[in-house]
């Protein structure tokens, strides 16, 4: 696993142009047509925009087995020593592959999912904006241009989210309508959902512009690789790493909806199905965690060892750890079928954020084991994402229910559910379990380094996701209440999340088979004995999850509602935002009254003493002259005498 | 200014005659004016005021009638003398013979005598001149004996008496009751041609007397600003258009007074003379068009606004140089707080410039002299849409008659 310094190779601008315009410009067509005339013809302009993300695809599996390791680049502002950096190394060609295979495969799910939607031209036109961008993120080197993709991403998924904006339908908002708590409104709308999306990640965005601008004016140069960072943190020191390094994570922090930046990901839930689904897995969300990967494989924190970055990479850790028990908690006590992935989504980040950061202790193994759960877990939820958008199509129903009915039924989909959690769990053999041991293995590395307290959080972590999965699996197809199913087609859609589930064995050959490295690494952490007896307690928990999937009690509601995170959204920052509306407005008031009123009455005032003077009477004029004249001749007087 | 003395002469003369054919008068007033004209491109716009004013006459019928044509002759040939004598005797004659004719003048009306303003006003005038004179004389025996202490004195006699004479505050009291009750076209003569001579002569004693002394500065420089702030601000409240015009004079008189803080440093006193002519041009075109509107209440529009909008300092207008000219050598001459104000009282004065236009945007009821008289002016204030270089090269020429012989 040696990270040498990557070389400049060449290959055809070409390829890149079409990696990113395609899936946009073949989204053009529905997306001009569209407002025009929503008939038969322009709904089929959609496979149009599924043929632009398979060409993103396909590209993607060339550099995956086609492209050596290196920096391709391409001149843009050479003058200043900015140009378009494309790297191709471990972590972005895997990432590559996902993103375009998993973003293809939900567009294809989205033909039969969104066929009789209102509004395909804007839908077509941000998903293929949001693969574009999430690949550009992927594949840059260049921070500048990485930022442009950033960018890309918080606009689609403010589109995406908000795509239902007539928030016209139940099924599409997150919460029970109208329930109250106090001062909050506990339920949630798509058009509230994408302004939380944006409005949240642009928090996060500002401090991290202003790190990559900071980085830039320290070092001279923006491409993640060739940045000297042993030498930048050295030369601003331990304040200065600390803030450049926290604003920069400012960004991936938000973007992967670490706490307390997390609710926006919960009402993300308001977007179509095939919206979260992308976003779960290889986009967005994922977006975060791989800067901070991508950005650690290069700072290579286990060679720097200054006490400012071990503050950040403890910081990380622990933030991740928390968000994950966090994400893991609520997700046991949801009760929407969407809102329970989404947490378990936030706590599978919180995951990669603590696996990542301990790469600072363990080293570069550490960053690998992260990638590898990303990608896992990648497949599995977006697997899981598009099982409940078919289910919530065919139940009218987004709250967790079903019972055996559903599961003779649907039983294709129930079985990949049922292989997507158990997978994902971490029960052993299957793909997880080995992902996990290596983490687990970290994680009891950090014992030494650290102290218990990350593997401790670990085995908690993996044994609540454990019971919430079957509690997903249980509710949906087993053992929740009487459901309405209104079955019709759905062909496309199971092709499509099996397909996606299949993923997740051919990641178990590439374990078994050790075609990869690291593969290695992970066999011989899943046999060692505390991966076994943690891969034990997992069924355990699965299977108790399975059995009483159910429990009421006081900390469950608490965990219901979210810990009531969202009064950072809803109530505290709002009051904070009126309270400086209300500052601005009296200075507003002051203003118009200085300026209409003060002012005016005040110059109106004298003017009228001035021409007061004019009585006509010649005696008084003379006594004002003369008083003037003899009392500045006697201050002159008395001043030359000096 | 060989021919000083015969225009004299012929103005004595025609002044006599005019009493039986009246355009004697007329001619003697032109014949001894041109005698008096020097190629400078100064000398010939003040020519132009002075052709203006006597135009501008043409307008009244009244006891004065033709003698006014001498007077208006007699204020033009000493203000072209002032600019060139290097003589302290000379200068305080041109001084008294600039400013006495007015006395008469205030009092012409079409109909009667106006006893009262001539008293109001001669009252002032002596006063101003008493002060004046003795300043100067003073300042120059203070000079050649080195004694600083009268100097100051003598310095803000001088400045008194200056101040008195061109109506700055806060020694105005004269000029809104004088211009609201006087008739129009004598107050446009007392508001444009007469006004020269006294900061000419002003000009040339201070900065040949010049002892140094900040103090002197900053009594020049606290007199200009509060002529602008009581002209800027009592103009604001005020609706007939010959009180506007009055405070308008008021503050016009306390940003040319503002030059003569820089006559002290001689370095700039081109740029600060430059300034203070062109403002001084600017007025006197500006209150002759609005005077004559007033004569006639109405005016016509286009001309209204220019010269409105050249009295506010709008680019290219002459107003406009005028008051860069004069905010350039106070920047130069480092008396960047005087400047700060200048600014401020430039926008003061938007809205009652507005005003003014507004008064006279619907009448159109003028005779044809009055109505050619305005666009005379109108068009005048548009000749620096060029670079007014040559008021700059006028001045520089002009500076070697600065010095007052034998001091």
């Amino acid at each position: 696993m040696e990270t040498a310094a990557l070389m400049e190779l060449e290959l055809n601008p070409g390829i890149w142009l079409m990696l990113f315009f395609a899936p946009i410009l073949a989204s053009f067509p529905i997306a001009f047509i569209w407002p025009k005339r929503q008939d038969s013809f322009a709904r089929k302009l959609s496979i149009l925009s599924v043929l632009g993300l398979f060409v993103s695809f396909l590209i993607t599996v060339f550099i995956l087995f086609r492209v050596e390791e290196g920096r391709y680049v391409y001149p843009w502002l050479p003058s200043i020593g900015i140009n378009f950096v494309f790297v191709v190394d471990y972590l972005s060609k895997y990432m590559g592959a996902l993103t375009g295979f998993i973003a293809f495969t939900i567009g294809v799910y989205g033909l039969e999912y969104m066929k009789d939607d209102y509004r395909l031209g804007w839908y077509w036109f941000f998903f293929n904006l949001f693969t574009a961008s999430m690949l550009l993120v992927v594949y840059s080197d260049n921070l500048l241009m990485l930022l442009i993709g950033w960018e890309g991403l918080g606009i689609a998924s403010w589109g995406l989210i908000g795509h239902w904006f007539r928030d016209d339908d139940e099924l599409s908002y997150v919460g029970v309508i109208d329930r109250k708590m106090g001062p909050l409104k506990m339920f949630w709308s798509p058009s509230t959902g994408g302004w939380r999306a944006i409005s949240t990640i642009r928090v996060g965005d500002m401090p991290m512009f202003l790190a990559v601008a900071a980085i830039f004016a320290l070092t001279g140069t923006l491409d993640i690789s060739r940045i000297p960072w042993a030498e930048l943190f050295e030369n601003i020191g331990m304040a200065g790493t600390v803030i450049l390094l926290f604003a920069f994570l400012m960004g991936p922090f938000t973007k992967s909806a670490q706490l307390p930046f997390s609710e926006w990901l919960m009402t993300a839930m308001t977007g179509p199905t095939t919206v979260s689904a992308l976003l779960h897995s290889a986009t967005m969300v994922a977006a975060g965690t791989y800067l901070f990967m991508r950005v650690s494989w290069y700072i290579k924190p286990w060679e720097i060892q200054l006490a400012g970055v071990e503050i950040i990479y403890i910081l990380v850790l622990s933030l991740g750890l928390i968000s994950s028990l966090y994400g893991a908690s609520v997700a046991l006590a949801s009760r929407e079928r969407k809102v329970l992935l989404a947490a378990s989504t936030m706590s599978s980040l919180g995951l990669m954020f603590a696996s990542s950061a301990a790469s600072f202790w363990i080293g570069e193994f550490a960053i690998v084991v992260a990638f590898w759960y990303l990608i896992t877990h990648a497949f599995a939820k977006a697997t899981l994402f598009l099982v409940a958008g078919h289910i919530i199509h065919e139940t009218h129903d987004r709250f967790l229910g079903g019972d055996r009915e559903v599961f003779s039924k649907m039983k294709l989909t129930a079985l990949v559910t049922l292989f997507a959690t158990i997978t994902l769990a971490g029960i052993p053999p299957l793909t997880a379990y080995w992902v996990k041991s290596a983490m687990d293995e970290v994680m009891e590395k950090l014992v030494h380094e650290v102290n218990i307290l990350p593997f401790a959080f670990l085995v908690t972590i993996s044994v609540i996701y454990s019971a919430f999965l079957a509690k997903f699996f249980a509710l949906n197809f087993w053992k929740g209440r009487h459901v309405h199913l209104h079955l019709h087609g759905g062909g496309v859609m199971k092709t499509a999340y099996t397909a996606m589930v299949s993923m997740l064995l051919v990641l178990l050959a590439v374990i078994y088979l050790g075609i990869d490295h690291a593969a290695e690494e992970f066999i011989k952490a899943g046999t060692v004995e505390v991966s076994f007896m943690v891969g034990i307690l997992v069924l355990v928990a699965y299977v108790a999850g399975f059995i009483k999937p159910e429990h009421e009690n006081f900390i469950g509601k608490i965990l219901y509602d979210r810990v009531y995170v969202m009064l950072l959204n809803d109530y505290l920052i709002p009051k904070i935002g009126w309270a400086i509306a209300w500052i601005v407005d009296i200075f507003n008031r002051f203003l118009d009254f200085t300026a209409h009123t003060f002012i005016p009455a005040l110059f109106g005032g004298i003017s009228v003493s001035i021409r007061a003077v004019q009585s006509g009477s010649l005696e008084r004029y003379a006594k004002i002259v003369v008083s003037f004249v003899l009392a500045i001749l006697f201050i002159v007087s008395i001043v030359g005498w000096f | 200014m060989q021919f000083a003395i015969p225009a004299v002469l012929i103005l004595a003369l025609s002044g006599a005659f005019s009493l039986r054919f009246k355009y004697v008068g007329f001619a003697g007033a032109l014949v001894a004016s041109a005698l008096m004209v020097v190629n400078n491109p100064l000398l010939l716009m003040v020519f132009v005021i002075a052709l203006l004013n006597l135009a501008s006459l043409d307008l009244m019928k009244g006891f004065l009638r033709g003698v006014d044509y001498t007077l208006v002759g007699l204020i033009f040939v000493s203000t072209s003398f002032a600019f060139y004598s290097q003589s302290l005797a000379f200068l305080l004659t041109m001084f008294v013979v600039a400013s006495v004719p007015t006395y008469m003048l205030v009092m012409a009306s079409d109909k009667e005598i106006r006893m009262e303003v001539g008293i109001k006003y001669i009252t002032f005038m002596v006063v101003a001149t008493i002060l004046f004179m003795i300043g100067a004389i003073l300042m120059v025996h203070a000079s050649a004996t080195s004694s600083m202490g009268l100097y100051y004195l003598a310095f803000t006699m001088l400045l008194l008496g200056l101040a008195i004479e061109v109506g700055a505050g806060p020694f105005h009291e004269w000029v809104p009751d004088v211009f609201d009750s006087a008739d129009p076209i004598p107050v446009s003569v007392i508001a444009s041609i007469a006004k020269f001579v006294p900061f000419v002569v002003a000009f040339k004693i201070i900065s040949s007397t010049y002892m140094g002394g900040d103090v002197l500065i900053l009594i020049t420089g606290i007199i200009a600003v509060a002529s602008m702030f009581i002209g800027n601000i009592g103009a604001l409240t005020s609706s007939k258009p010959s009180r506007i015009l009055a405070y308008s004079t008021v503050a016009n008189m306390g940003y040319i007074i503002s030059t003569l803080a820089v006559a002290l440093y001689t370095e700039y006193v081109y740029i600060a003379f430059a300034g203070a002519m062109l403002l001084l041009l600017t007025n006197s075109l500006g209150k002759i068009g609005f005077f004559v509107g007033i004569k006639e209440d109405a005016m016509p529009k286009i001309e209204t606004y220019i010269l409105s909008l050249s009295f506010i300092g709008i680019p290219p207008l002459m107003g406009f140089w005028g008051k860069l000219y004069v905010l350039a050598s106070l920047v130069y001459a480092n008396l960047v707080w005087i400047a700060f104000f200048l600014v401020i009282n430039s926008a003061m004065s938007v809205p009652y410039y507005i005003r003014l236009i507004r008064i006279f945007e619907d009448k159109k009821d003028f005779r044809k002299l009055a109505g050619y008289l305005v666009t005379v002016t109108a068009v005048l204030m548009l000749i620096t849409v060029v670079p007014p270089n040559w008021i700059i090269e006028s001045s520089r020429i002009l500076m070697k008659y600065l010095a007052i012989g034998g001091v």
